[in-house]
This record gives C-alpha cells, structure tokens and sequence, in this order.
C-alpha cells in the first residue's frame, strides 16, 4: 500500500539518519529518539491537518497564529484556575473548529481567496493572542503541577512520547478518513477537479468548509500539546512561521499545492524529515543559523528529484 | 488593391474552399456549426496553416498566412469574445501596445495625443461616445465598434466578424449592419459569418455557402434567400440511425413551465419529456440549450419557473437533489464536468453513487471495485483495467464513463449535453444504442445536439430553440434539416 | 482627478496634525522598545513612576507590532510627525540603522537604551553592559563549577549584539580556569526550537555540566528539560533576567544564579533624564555618554528580596 513517491521519501530519511548515526553516533541513543519523537508527534499533528486544506485545493496559511492564540488562551485558562483543564481543552477545540468554519465559510460561499482569507486569519490572530495578554508571557508559575494534564500531554509510555502517540492515533483516524471514506474521495475529486465533483452531486462546498474545520480543529489539539511543551507562550513570537512547516511537510510527502494529490503516509514521513534535519543541525554541531537553509535545501532537493524520478506518472 | 483569393486542396476540415474578396464588397459565409467557417478564418488570419492550396494577397501568392503578414495585409477580426480591456479607456483599447509616446527615454503615454487619434475613426464608424470613455461603461454594441475601430487604426481593409449580433437587440443589430454599410462605402470589405440569415439577406453583396469544408454554393446578390442557403447548408444525405422505440411514450417525467436562465431572462421555456422517448433539443450555438440543461440539473438557479419530475417540483440549484430524483446530465465539456481525469476508471464511475458502495462512510473497496467491473463489462468501456485513468482513454470511452457514472444508478430523465462530440463513429453508434435501450426501459431522454444528423437520425420529437426560447417543437413524421434549420434561424415558415 | 485626491488627503493630515499639537499642550516623551515582551513590562513601569513625577510630561510607551527594524523606524518617524519631543530607543538592528537613527535623531533628541548605537548621534545610552553582564554570569559559573566543566550556551539569536557581548563577557571571566564555553546554540525567538535544542544537546553531550540561557526564555527551558530528563542539580545553571521560573530554580538551589538587568530603572531614571535634557540641563549625560545601570547577581541569597522588589514593582 505505500506509494512510490512515499517509499523515496522514506529511503531519504533512511539514507539522512544512516548518514548522521554515522557521524555522531548519539542520534540513535533512546533519548534523542524519544525526543525527536516527541517533536515529530508536535509538528505532525497540524502538519496532517494541512494536508486537508492542501488536498481540498486549498491553503491555510493562519496555522502558527492559530497555535500561539489558543495556546495562550489554553495556558490563561489552565492556569489561572479558570476552567479544568479538561474544559479547557474543549474551549479551545471548539474555538479551532469555529476557526476553520469560518475560513471555509468565507472560501466557499463568498468565493473569496483561500491564500487572502488564511493570511487574514494569520493576522489577525496573531494579533487577537498579543492583545488577549497585552504582550505579555503565557506561561504556568514555578512549580504550578497539574499532573494529568502534564501526563497526559507531555508524559511518556515506556520511552515513547505521548505526543507521539496521540499523532499516530490521530494519523490513523486521519488515514481512514482521507484514503478510505466516502468524504476522502469527495475531498480528493473537489481538489483535483471540482467542477465535475460538482456536476456528480457532490455537495463541494460542504466539503471545503470541512476541510477547513478539520484543519483548524486538529491545529487546535496541536496548539494545546505545543503550549504545554514550551510551558509558556509569547504571543508574539509563539508559533511563527509554523505553518510553513506543515506545507513544507505536506510538499514533502506528495502533496500538490494545486490539490488533489497527496497521502497521510506521505505528510507523516515528510514531518518525520523535517524534524530529522532539525536534530541533525544541533547533533552535528552545524551553526544554528543554518537550520532553514539546511531544511530548504533538502526539500528542494527531495522535490526535484521527485521529479525527475517520477516521468510525471501519478499513482 | 487586387482582391485575395484562396484554394485548399485535400484538406477535410476544408476541402478545395475558394474565396475571393474584393474591396468595399460584403460576403456573408455561412454554414451549420463544423462546416468549417471558423477553420477558414484561422488560415486568414494566419493562425492555421493550410495543408495546401495558395492565398493570393495584394496580388502576391504565399503558401500560409502568419499572423504578422495577415495584419500587414490589412486583414482584421472581430471575434465573438471581444479582445478589450474593460479597466482602459475606449482611446486606449483602440491603440494598445501601439501608443503613442513622448517624454523621450521615458516613455510616457502621451493621452491626449491617444484619444485625439482615436476620435476621428470613432466618428468615420458614427459612434455616439468619444475616446476618453472608459470601456467599462459601454455596452456590448458599442464595444464592438470600439473593436471594429482598432481594425481600422490598423489600416484593415478586410474587417472579418464573427456572429458580431449574436447577443445584440434588434436597435443594436441595425446599427451594426449600418456601421457595415459605411465600411463598405468606404472601400473596406467585409465578411460576416452569422448564423442569422436574415441579416445576411439584407447585408451581403454575395453569399458562401460551406458544408462539411466544401464550399457549396456561391451566391450572387439575386440568389441570396434564406431558403436557398439553408437548402445549400444542409443538403447531405440522411443516413438511417433511427431506432424506433419498443413502445409509445408514457405520461411527461420530466416538465418545465415557464423556465428562465440568467442567459435569456427575456425568454421562458415550457418542456416536457415523457418517459421512453428521445426527445432531441436542437439550435445553434448560444440558443441557450446548454444553459436550459445546468439550469434544470440545477448547476444554476432558474430566475423563475418550476422543473418537475414526475409531477413533483424539484428543489432549484441543486445537482444533489437532481441526482436524488433521479435526474442526471452527461455535459458536453467531459474532461472538464464530467470526469476526474487523473482519478482511475472506477473512482469515476462511482463518484456519484459512492453511498451505495458505502457503510458507516467507510468505502468498501471490493464492493466497488465490482460495481465499477459491472459497469465497464456492460457499457464495453475498453482498458485495460478499471484502475487506469481515465485520461488515458480514448474519448469514445471517456464517454462511456460518464455514462456508467449514471447508469450505475438509476436514471429516470438523462439529459445529453452534446453526447457525441469528438467520438468516432464505432463509439457514436454504442451510445446511440444504449439510449435507445435506456429509453425503452421507461428512462425519459433529453438530448441536445449540433450534430443535425443525430438530431434527426436519433430523436423521437425535436424541439428547436432559438434565442432561449422553444421556436418549435417537431414531430417524428414532420422532421426535416430544413424544418429544424428553419426554426434555429428564427423563420417560423418552414 | 488622483492629484487632487492626494492632495485633499494630504492637507486633511497636515491639519490633523496641526490641531493635534495645539491639543497636546504637553511635551511628548516616548520610549519605544523593540518588540513585545515580558522584559519591557518593567520598564513600563519605571516608566509609570516617572510620569508621576513628571507632570508636565505625556510619557508613551510603544511597542513595535513586529520586532523588525524597519516597522521600528516607521513607528519613530510617526512619533515624530506627530510632535513628540525626545525619544528614547531600543533599536532592534542598530549596526544597520545608523542612517535611520540618524534622520531621527536630527529631528528631536534620541536615547538609546538595552542596546546601544554609538555610532549614531544619540545623546546618550542608557541601560546595562552586556560585557559586565556576562563578565557576571562567568562568576557565577566559576564559583558553580569549581573543579570546571564544560558549558553550552542557548540563545535567540547569536548574532544580535547583546548576545555576543554577553557571551563574550562569560568567556572573558572563565578564560584561563577550567570552565569552558564549547557552544552557543540559537533558536531564533522560537521556544519549541528553544527547548528542543536543550534536548538535543544533552543528547549529544551527556556529560555536560553546565548550560547557560543567555536570553530570558531561555533558562527555563533548560530547568523543564533537566527537571523531565531528572538531571536537575546535576548540570549547573546560569542564567539570565527573571523569568519566574528562572527565579523559582534559583530559589530551590537548582539555577545557581542569574543576572538581572533593571529595565525598571532604565524606564524610570530614562525618562527623568530625558525631561531634564529638554529643560535645558545638559549636564545630565555624562562626558563618555553612557549611563550604566549596573547589571545585578541573583543567587539563592538574594533571591526573595529582588522578588518582593520586582512584585511591587510591576504592582504600582
């Protein structure tokens, strides 16, 4: 079941790990692994969601705003005592799917731009997260413990990050829901030509504002595993950019950014990259200023030879 | 100014055409759509080239025509989609990417130079607005004359316009056509290609007739009749396709009272097809048969009027509840609305009917998967598998996807969109039958064609629109080219 | 048609501008810093306190909404075209502004404050020396680690001036002991990349002793990724500025110490010197225009008293 694009993909990572084990043996001690895992599990959660919006023809570009937002009103409400944690939580998914009803209300009814509505959304939540603490950090007081939701978001089962596993739990629902159900194949058919989904009976706006909940809702579980990683949040610089992270990763794994086309595995590996390259920048001691340059290269390089590769046959 | 003259040779979208034009004369060319009026005006215009055959222009012989030698030639067009921008003033549209400068190396374009220029060609058309007017606010007529203005700014001597009347009124119509009259007057020549004979009655010096790329018949000013040309324009022998149904149609399942479309809002439609019958819908292009079929599918909302199927009213501008009831359209466009091109065969043929290969949302791809086999082993769609894409096929069996899309369902009203267009003959003849076979299992058929063979050889009663409303409606035993042709050019007198 | 717009539009701000400096009687101060964070609230405050004492003054606080130089300078060129008096800066790239600040410093009187552009034609700086700063942060790291170690540092950005100097000032102090510095790691003002580098790097160097944040956010995440890797007291920590955590591992004796600016003081005594500077006493800059606020050692010892400080402080 795994595509050609994705077996490459994995020979890459496969090839980059061998390569840095090599160099600096430590990249496979448990404790690294875990790490980066953990990572992986944090990066991949929106990344996933991306890929929704992405295969719906569709972009979002509001996703790091969205994570530095709900990720302070999570942490204000949580700590301040206001609600349980629990509630918290459930605040916090509603208002992401609030989100995306939005952007896919004002993509699909109103006809506006998906790049126009999802820089909007950037920005103004951007601002919304700054304005909600007047600037200030968002972070829990020394010692403040709420251990269920520590354990829960932050904890570990046998070594393996609990990020991590409520990624792949997460991926899998996602997995069945893209490659398997009905709604998946409508969402591919509405990426990939949405005049003819139109003209079968499908409901094509309904399917692009799901999309687009999807997306926000599952950013919004991200937010709160990512706010209770860092422990405090600067709204002003909280997530930045990281939307460009999670189209990175969907590129990566065979998404088109034309829509239409693209696979979960594919998204997982291409967070997993993603996330390999940035261990290896502090593993092989590389300057730090590096990292983006490092990632961008590898993506270009993994997208051209994607292409040279592929004699554009899709499948 | 000698005139132009042109022979092709061996070509089969045109075959050994001849046409000559000389100065200040008016030829009207006309023919039924594909007879290859618009493949001719592309070699003139130096877009196409001919396979053989010579154009003899200003006296010198050249085997093709470039696009840069045609406008040299003094050859201009006015296409149906006008070639304006709406956000430029009418000075502008006239000399764009020709302005006149000044400021030196800084080239400023120099307006008021620009609309003193264009003025003078504005009042040689008698137009009644200057050249500082944004294009914007003008009307369709009127930016035709801007168009017909930038051909003369580029010293046309031959102006070729391309249905120039389709979407104008009556006023607008005469006025074109005097507009015409003065081009002539001033030595210019003229060659109008309307589906519109009338105008053509009243316009044209002389008259071609074209028909499957031959030139049928040259008419002088005497002979020029509606009857005659459209005699000329169809007279090619009927093949027998008809295949009568197994039984008299049943009572109307699908009926339009009073439809109107965004495209006519001027004109309403009454219809009604009955079960097991083909009833072909039949005009030229823009008579607004297409924009009928979106709107009964409900790809579009009606202005006004109600669309039932079996006597109850369908909810408007949804395909969703179109397909509920039953109602499905096979669009002219297929690559583009009727299929998913890059998805395979069988992703295809069950875009629409997907539920029923569903449980708990969850697709049961076995389930599919024979769905699709049982479809492509009915309809004969030949590949290799039901995994290729269907852009890998042929478009005869791109089409029979489309089908299968719907007959995998159960169809009650299928409406065909143009449902032949580009399949070879084998292909045409499968469909043929099938909708014979769909029709004589009680399913009511509503298929609209150009092709007048088809019309004639497939249908069981015709209806004819012209200009968005029903013209008229024919009977089997009433049914002739000539009657179909006469009520798509507007003559009720058959 | 377009010109005359312009130019309603333009006369329409000129006369906006003229009844807003005939309404504003008072004299302007503004202190603009270069992005959002916790750090420029206690300058607010110092900031506060002065307009309590400075009456005759409207003292603004300003934040960029983007930490970039160029949204910086728009908004000082605003406040000068909307008749501030004196400026007092925090300038995000100062190396590369020094025509900017230049074209500001023209128009009305400019300070610099947190980093300096001595280049420019400011009056005078105001704040900490990131050298003696960090010159501190090595005693604190020599009296941690007596019998020496090796440390790694993490920063926001390793290029910015007050990062440089204040890993420069560390490795003057530890030159010559056994305590060395084998690598500053930056994440460019991301906390997640922050905290994962502390995690790489004690997967890479197991047997680290000691990790220094040179930026506020930084200390912290080093304490969380030592408290769930259970290395807590095992590596030393230095830090920097006072983020609550910061304070609360130097209260448990697991950060052995960290340096504090006085961002207050540089809000509170800025602003007082600047009025003065406007009234005409030119005295108050010093021959070598640099007024240094000295940078402050906070260690289990002292930690309670700065934090009573510091809450009533931010309190009034």
């Amino acid at each position: 079941m795994i595509g050609r694009k994705d077996l490459g993909l994995l020979i890459l990572i496969i090839v980059v790990g061998t390569v840095v084990a090599i160099i600096n043996p430590r990249f496979l001690s448990p404790i690294n692994l875990a790490n980066t895992a953990n990572l992986i599990g944090l990066f991949g959660i929106f990344a996933v969601a991306q890929a929704f919006v992405i295969i719906s023809g569709g972009i979002e570009l509001s996703v790091g705003s969205i994570i530095a937002l709900l990720g302070v009103i999570f942490v204000d409400l949580v700590a301040g005592g206001t609600l349980s944690p629990g509630m918290a939580a459930i605040v916090v998914l509603v208002l992401g799917c609030i989100m995306g009803l939005a952007h896919g209300l004002l993509i699909a009814k109103m006809g506006l731009q998906p790049f126009v509505v999802t820089l909007c959304g950037l920005l103004i939540y951007r601002g919304a997260a700054r304005y909600y603490t007047e600037d200030a950090t968002a972070g829990f007081p020394f010692g403040a413990s709420f251990p269920m939701l520590e354990w829960l978001t932050a904890g570990r089962f046998y070594g393996v990050p609990h990020s991590l596993i409520a990624f792949l739990a997460i991926t899998a629902v996602m997995g069945l829901v893209l490659h398997r159900s009905v709604f998946g194949r409508y969402l591919f058919a509405v990426g990939k030509n949405e005049e003819a989904a139109r003209y079968s009976g499908i409901n094509t706006d309904r399917i692009v504002i799901a999309a687009y909940v999807i997306c926000c809702g599952l950013t919004a579980v991200a937010a709160i595993f990512i706010a209770m990683y860092t422990r405090s949040i600067s709204p002003s610089s909280h997530g930045n950019f990281y939307e460009l992270y999670a189209i990175a990763a969907a590129v990566l794994g065979g998404c088109s950014l034309r829509g239409g086309e693209g696979s979960i595995l594919g998204v997982v590996l291409g967070t997993v990259l993603l996330q390999v390259l940035q261990n290896l920048v502090n593993l092989l001691g590389i300057p730090s200023s590096l990292n983006f340059a490092v990632m961008g290269s590898v993506i270009l390089i993994g997208v051209i030879a994607d292409r040279q590769f592929s004699h554009r046959k899709t499948g | 100014m000698t005139g132009i003259s042109k022979s092709y040779p061996g070509v089969r979208a045109l075959d050994d055409v001849g046409l000559s034009v000389s100065p200040g004369e008016v030829i009207g060319l006309v023919g039924e759509n594909g007879a290859g009026k618009s493949t001719l005006m592309k070699i003139l215009g130096g877009v196409a080239e001919p396979s053989a055959g010579t154009i003899v222009l200003d006296g010198e012989p050249l085997a093709r025509l470039t696009v840069a030698r045609s406008m040299a030639g003094g050859i201009a067009f006015v296409h149906q989609e006008l070639n304006l921008f709406e956000n430029l003033t009418v000075g502008a549209n006239i000399f764009i990417g020709r302005e006149p400068l000044r400021g030196g190396l800084l080239r400023f374009v120099d307006d008021s130079e620009l609309h003193r220029s264009a003025q003078p060609l504005l009042a040689q058309l008698g137009a009644d607005f200057d050249a500082t007017t944004p294009l914007a606010t003008l009307s369709l007529a009127q930016k035709q004359l801007v168009e017909i203005a930038k051909a003369l700014s580029l010293k046309a001597r031959l102006v070729i316009m391309d249905e120039p009347t389709s979407s104008l009124t009556s006023t607008e119509t005469e006025r074109l056509l005097a507009t015409v009259a003065r081009l002539r007057a001033d030595g210019v020549a003229v060659i109008l290609i309307t589906h519109r004979l009338a105008e053509v009655e009243r316009a044209a010096d002389r008259v071609v007739v074209l028909r499957d790329g031959r030139c049928v018949a040259a008419l002088d000013r005497s002979e020029i009749q509606a009857a005659t040309m459209i005699r000329h324009m169809i007279g090619r022998d009927l093949k027998t396709l008809y295949r009568p149904p197994a039984g008299p149609p049943g009572e109307a399942i699908l009926d339009l009272a009073a439809v109107r479309t965004a495209y006519r809002p001027d004109q309403s439609v009454d219809l009604s097809v009955r079960r097991g019958e083909i009833l072909g819908l039949a005009g030229l292009v823009g008579s607004g048969r297409t924009e009928l079929a979106r709107a009964v599918f409900g790809l579009d909302a009606p202005l006004s009027g109600t669309i039932r199927v079996d006597d109850r009213p369908l909810p408007p501008a949804s395909p969703t509840a179109a397909i509920a009831r039953g109602l499905y359209l096979v669009p002219e466009d297929r690559k583009r609305c009727g299929l998913v091109l890059d998805f395979p065969i069988r992703s295809n043929v069950t875009l629409a009917s997907l539920g029923a290969s569903a449980r708990r949302g969850l697709i049961d791809t076995a389930a599919e998967d024979r769905q699709a086999r049982i479809q492509r082993d009915r309809l004969d769609i030949r590949a290799p598998d039901v995994t290729v894409t269907a852009a890998s096929l042929s478009g005869g069996n791109q089409q029979k996807v489309v089908l299968a899309k719907w007959l995998s369902m159960r169809p009650r009203v299928l409406i065909f969109d143009e449902p032949t267009r580009g399949i070879d003959v084998g292909a045409k003849n499968e469909i043929y039958r099938l909708m014979r076979e769909l029709s004589d299992h009680g399913v009511g058929i509503l298929m609209i064609s150009s092709d007048m063979e088809e019309v004639i050889g497939v249908s069981d009663r015709v209806a004819v629109m012209h200009e968005g409303r029903i013209a008229g409606l024919l009977e089997r035993v009433t049914l002739s080219e000539q009657a179909i042709m006469s009520l798509a050019v507007g003559r009720l007198a058959a | 048609m377009k010109i005359q717009i312009t130019g309603i539009a333009l006369s329409l701000a000129a006369a906006l501008m003229a009844t807003s400096a005939v309404a504003q009687d008072k004299k302007a101060l503004a202190f603009v810093v270069n992005g959002a964070s916790d750090f420029w609230k206690l300058a607010e405050a110092g900031v506060k306190k002065a307009q309590g004492e400075l009456p005759d003054y409207d003292l603004q606080f300003k934040y960029p909404e983007q930490a970039a130089a160029a949204v910086q300078q728009r908004l000082m060129d605003d406040l000068v075209a909307a008749g501030v008096s004196a400026i007092m800066v925090s300038a995000v790239d100062p190396k590369s502004s020094t025509d900017a600040l230049n074209r500001v410093g023209g128009q009305v009187p400019l300070f610099t404050t947190d980093s300096d552009a001595p280049d420019t034609n400011r009056i005078a700086y105001i704040g900490s020396s990131n050298t003696e700063a960090g010159k501190q942060a090595g005693e604190i790291a020599l009296k941690a680690l007596p019998d020496g170690g090796k440390c790694i540092g993490f920063v926001g950005l390793p290029g910015a001036d007050n990062a440089r100097e204040r890993i420069e000032g560390m490795k003057a102090t530890i030159a010559g002991s056994k305590v060395e510095l084998i690598d500053v790691r930056g994440d460019d003002i991301d906390m997640t990349r922050a905290k994962r580098n502390v995690e790489d790097a004690l997967a890479a160097n197991p047997d680290i002793d000691c990790m220094v944040g040179f930026y506020s956010y930084n200390p912290p995440r080093i304490y969380e990724v030592l408290k769930e890797s259970g290395k807590l007291g095992q590596v030393a920590v230095i830090a920097f500025d006072e983020d609550p955590i910061t304070l609360g591992g130097v209260k448990e004796g697991t950060i052995a110490g960290t340096v504090v600016q006085d961002p207050y003081e540089w809000g509170y005594q800025g602003m007082k010197l600047m009025a003065k500077y406007l009234e005409g006493d030119k005295s108050v800059v010093p021959a070598d225009e640099l007024i240094i606020v000295p940078t402050k050692m906070i260690d289990k010892g002292n930690v309670d008293a700065f934090e009573a400080e510091l809450k009533s402080r931010i309190g009034g």
